[in-house]
């Protein structure tokens, strides 16, 4: 039985569908995304699961008990939120021991676990100080220290990282994802940063339009996207528009480029309409490597971003983008010049139209 | 330049006349500059019973309008902000009414029975403090929701949720010390508004500052300035409290947006 069940939920506000039966089983000890765009209903679903919002129906079970209609604070699950929501009038130790105050614990419970707690997210110096005397970083790290203490048996995690630096988001996100696997907590963490999504998770639930695109793990949904969606909102995608040639061995045509495609032709019949889809890094100049497709292509544009430079190539009418990694002896093409470039026919993925 | 002079002018419309007023209330005794008025003042019989009587009446009407203000000004912001226009207006009607209108109203209204109110002066008294409570409504709705939507209302409320806080933790723990000064800002004003009121006091019969102060102006001479002086100074030390509860307060809560 899974430990938290979010089963055919759906979600109406008004007239307007936000989320449009849910289906999801998490296990115990499992770090599951929300990932998708604004309005997707990934944080409604969030909020559903803390009991911020109930449900139109469908079922929320936990640990085997029904917690569809339960008052959020009848709820034992930990919530993060991305304007970290410090007690303002409290100080670290305060904030963090406030749940087990609510709780009635003993002070010396409380002041174990808010040692504890303030040592697992290395602020001890701190402890003493008022929320406005903390950097971002350290506010969220008080948030996740507050949430954890009352032993929850979720952590939700609503955008917990938005606010904070490119940096600091970096460094925090291992941090959240370290001390989730230490103490083995099911956490549910939702973001529209597919970075994030991808680096944190042991599960990626992509939303759009209050649906569920694809569930799978972060390998599964970058390299396996089931959907158009998908393939376009996690990682850069080359498209174009090209036509089923040859359904049986996967062959599709783009601009009379033709283009060999391990999977998702399935089904589909000679002349279909449909999208190519190509990740950058797939593609390289064939005198790298030799693969099953092997086009001419026209240097258009390079781009130096750092640990990776991005060719621009014009492979019939339409302009791809290739990503090379960088190192300081790389010979790069001139631009204007003719090259042939390659991709596995497993890098090619075939989409509706 | 200009602006130095738009300050001066501003300053002697204020300062010329209170000064006059604290050089009258000096000029008890004869030919000589003390504190004589300040002296009588204070032990004047009716004084001290009217100034107590002021005092429990704000008192009480504080702690009613915070009573109902501060439950209605939270769940406005927390449930339904698109009643808070209707709330405003409700709140801004003492502003609209005279009180000579909403006296007389009042009387009309609770000297019959089922509502017979006026009958004896305590039950006038608390009439005229719930009259207070309606007057108050304006600056204390205003001080509290400036309060509330100075703080993120709905997420400390979830947050203090989801660590099992029930509505009164919230309400006690979280939400009042964060808005402590738009609190007592609210009350403040309300004190000086009660502190100083006149015209329902005087015609619902009520011993207080207000009917007291009009009394003295018709009889003494230097009384009255002093007393000008003392309720100046009352009013001014609430300012100064709020200001002084209220800067370390306001640098808390900006830096933990």
């Amino acid at each position: 039985m899974p430990y938290l069940s979010i089963s055919h939920v759906t979600k109406q506000f008004g007239d307007a569908v936000v989320v449009d039966d849910f289906n999801l089983d998490i296990e115990k000890g499992e770090f599951v995304s929300f990932l998708g765009p604004s309005g997707c209903g990934k944080t409604t679903t969030l909020r559903m699961v803390a009991g911020f919002e109930i449900p139109t129906s469908g079922k929320i079970m936990l640990d085997g008990a029904d917690i569809t209609d339960k008052a959020p604070n009848q709820r034992n699950v930990g919530m993060i939120f991305q304007s970290y929501a410090l007690f303002p009038n409290m100080t670290v130790a305060q904030n963090i021991g406030f749940g087990l105050r609510v709780r009635k614990e003993p002070e010396a419970t409380i002041k174990q676990r808010v040692e504890e707690m303030v040592s697992l997210i290395n602020l001890e110096k701190h402890a003493n100080k008022y929320p406005y005397q903390l950097s971002g970083g350290q506010q969220q790290r008080v948030s996740l220290a507050r949430a954890l203490a009352i032993h929850p048996q979720v952590l939700l995690l609503d955008e917990p990282l938005s606010a904070l630096d490119a940096k600091i988001r970096i460094s925090l996100r291992s941090e959240i994802r370290a001390i989730q696997k230490k103490l083995g907590i099911t956490a549910i963490f939702v973001t529209h940063d597919q970075e994030e999504a991808l680096s944190i998770s042991d599960r990626i639930v992509v939303m759009n339009t209050g649906v569920m695109e694809q569930v799978g793990t972060p390998f599964e949904i970058y390299n396996f996207p089931k959907t158009r969606f998908v393939a376009n909102f996690v990682g850069s995608l080359n498209t174009a528009d090209a036509e089923v040639v040859d359904p049986a061995n996967g062959l599709v045509s783009m601009d009379g480029v033709q283009f060999e495609s391990a999977e998702g032709t399935e089904g589909r019949k000679k002349g279909d309409k449909v999208k190519i889809a190509i990740r950058p890094e797939r593609l390289s100049f064939a005198a790298d490597q030799k693969k099953a497709n092997v086009v001419d292509a026209t240097i258009e544009n390079i781009t130096f971003l750092g640990s990776v430079v991005r060719i621009q190539v014009k492979i019939g009418n339409t302009k791809f983008n290739m990503d090379t990694f960088n190192n300081p002896f790389l010979e790069l093409p001139a631009l204007g010049s003719k090259e042939q470039v390659t991709c596995s026919k497993e890098a090619v993925l075939v989409l509706d139209e | 330049m200009v602006s130095g002079l738009i300050f001066l002018v501003i300053s002697l419309y204020f300062l010329v006349p209170l000064g006059a007023t604290f050089y009258w209330s000096l000029r008890g005794e004869k030919d000589v500059l003390g504190l004589e008025a300040y002296r009588k003042l204070f032990a004047d019989t009716n004084f001290l019973p009217a100034f107590s009587e002021s005092i429990i009446n704000a008192v009480a009407t504080i702690l009613l309008s915070l009573l109902i203000v501060v439950p209605t000004a939270y769940w406005v912001t927390l449930r339904l902000p698109k009643l808070r226009p209707i709330v405003e207006f409700i709140t801004l009607l003492p502003f609209v009414i005279p009180a000579i209108v909403l006296v007389f109203g009042i009387i009309r209204l609770y000297s019959r029975p089922p509502l017979l109110l006026t009958a004896t002066y305590d039950s006038s008294r608390v009439l005229l403090i719930c009259v207070y409570v309606a007057l108050s409504f304006p600056y204390m709705f205003r001080s509290v929701d400036n309060g509330l939507r100075a703080i993120d209302v709905r997420t400390l409320t979830e947050a203090a949720q989801s660590l099992g806080a029930n509505w009164g933790t919230i309400l006690f723990r979280v939400i009042f010390p964060n808005i402590r000064v738009a609190l007592l800002s609210g009350a403040l004003l309300t004190f000086a508004i009660v502190i100083g009121e006149l015209t329902i006091a005087l015609y619902m019969a009520q011993h207080t500052l207000g009917p007291y102060m009009a009394n003295l102006t018709r009889s003494k001479v230097y009384e009255p300035s002093a007393m000008a002086i003392v309720a100046f100074a009352i009013t001014w030390a609430a300012m100064g409290i709020i200001d002084f509860i209220g800067r370390g307060s306001s640098k808390r809560i900006a830096n933990t947006e």
